[in-house]
């Protein structure tokens, strides 16, 4: 038991050591900004709220089986200030999303630092560069 | 099928074919990318203030005398939304984006060091912040209160997310409108004394006077010390006393300098902005909403923050 609570106690640690900062309030330590991975599918759901605008879509895996994806951006405020509507997205598109993978190796990913001025990540909206 | 009914389906096909910019279909699907600065905005709604390069320069009038109204947007590159603390103290061991921080117990090794009472020290390991900051933890472990959006409270509406604020003159009041989460504040200048010992208040109890024709200071007190200070965590106590000197440098400019005055929880006031640039925005500015609903976090919390826990800490 005991040798099982140091291995844990050592996981939280280098968890919590490997946290990198990104402008996120909302657990951005979740993701793994290092790394960017491109998300495609076919939008499901699009949920204009706060905190943080979702896009939901429906991809493939390697052999083939539907992944349920979330691509997670910023609050919608900072949203329409790089030109995103409520209309963006809408069910039924085909997309391509590059973003920052969940470390945990579920299928969320982040679009990271949103503003007028940061560089923004490549989206594709059936067959068009969006940004 | 009646004929009003008829005209009404008529009315609304021409109005949707013509007029593609309200109609949220065709809009979709006939509007081309948008490009950067490229915003160009034919409707007064939702406005979005200009990043700082596009007027950087760009030279102003005189300022009014004694005349803080008007819309003024946080002006810094990145906004006031200092993720990482108050600006002047944020809660950094290098420049943002320098390095690998979070874990810390305390914030032993950040550039410019708060001085914590014992209180102070113990209030701060109370509160685990989920921003990036030397302290950070994931944010399951986090208490911010701003996770359960809880109120903001006043300062840490000025020392974490400042973006737009709208303020108003009348003959006895300052009306302070701030865009983030929708908090108003109310600054009395008919010369009343702050209150003795008031009933704690999220915003608090504020009066202001003009020290100069350009310089309004206020002074708010009775604040409620279960608000951070920032998205740092730092504490305060009901003992805090917060000092906002509002600069009025020229027409289009103004300067906020935020100093906090908690003997209970630090040793020596600290400033949390320190002639913070605010830019004055056109008079027709429409401020959009950033509401932080529990509704909404419920189900953002469903879609995202559960699903991106390490696997031991999921809820």
């Amino acid at each position: 038991m005991m040798k099982l609570l140091k291995i844990i106690s050592f996981a939280v640690v280098i968890l919590l050591a490997v946290s990198v900062p990104v402008l996120a309030h909302h657990g951005g330590a979740s993701y793994d900004t290092s790394k960017t991975i491109t998300v495609k599918g076919t939008v499901t759901e699009y949920i204009w709220t706060n905190p943080h605008v979702l896009v939901k879509l429906d991809g493939k895996d390697n052999s083939g089986n539907t992944v349920h994806w979330v691509v997670e951006g910023q609050n919608p405020v900072s949203m329409m200030a790089i030109s995103w509507t409520k209309n963006t997205f809408k069910p039924g598109d085909e997309v391509e999303i590059d973003a920052m993978p969940a470390k945990n190796g579920n299928p969320v990913a982040f679009l990271g630092t949103v503003s007028p001025t940061a560089p923004r990540k490549r989206i594709v909206i059936n067959g068009k560069q969006f940004q | 099928m009646s004929k009003r009914m008829v005209f009404s389906i008529v009315a609304l096909l021409a109005g949707l074919t013509i007029s593609p910019d309200f109609s949220p279909i065709l809009g979709a699907q006939t509007a081309p990318p948008k490009a950067a600065g490229e915003e160009a905005k034919p409707e007064k709604w939702n406005n979005v203030p200009p990043t700082k390069p596009e007027y950087a320069g760009k030279k102003s009038p005189p300022a009014p005398r004694r005349d803080l109204s008007g819309i003024w947007d946080a002006a810094e590159e990145d906004g006031g939304r200092q993720p990482s603390g108050a600006l002047e103290h944020v809660a950094l061991i290098k420049p943002r984006g320098q390095g690998v921080e979070g874990g810390q117990p305390d914030e032993t090794g950040i550039m410019r060091p708060l001085h914590y009472t014992p209180l102070g020290l113990q209030a701060l390991k109370a509160n685990k912040p989920s921003g990036p900051s030397v302290r950070q933890v994931p944010s399951v472990l986090a208490n911010d209160p701003l996770d359960q959006c809880d109120p903001i409270g006043f300062p840490r509406m000025e020392l974490y997310e400042l973006r737009t604020i709208e303020l108003a003159q009348t003959a006895n009041q300052v009306i302070y409108l701030n865009s983030f989460y929708g908090n108003w504040r109310i600054i009395w200048t008919d010369g009343r004394e702050l209150p003795k010992d008031p009933e704690p208040r999220w915003n608090g109890y504020s009066v202001g006077k003009w020290v100069d024709d350009y310089t309004f200071v206020v002074e708010t007190v009775g604040l409620n010390p279960r608000s951070w200070l920032d998205h740092a965590g730092r504490p305060h106590s009901e003992e805090l006393r917060v000092e906002e000197r509002f600069h009025r440098v020229d027409h289009d400019n103004m300067e906020l300098t935020v100093t906090i005055y908690d003997p209970k929880m630090y040793t020596e006031p600290w400033q949390g902005l320190n002639k913070f640039p605010l830019h004055l925005q056109p008079a027709d500015f429409d401020m959009p909403e950033l509401i932080c609903s529990p509704i909404d976090m419920q189900e953002y919390n469903k879609q995202v923050g559960n699903e991106v826990l390490p696997s031991s800490e999921k809820k």
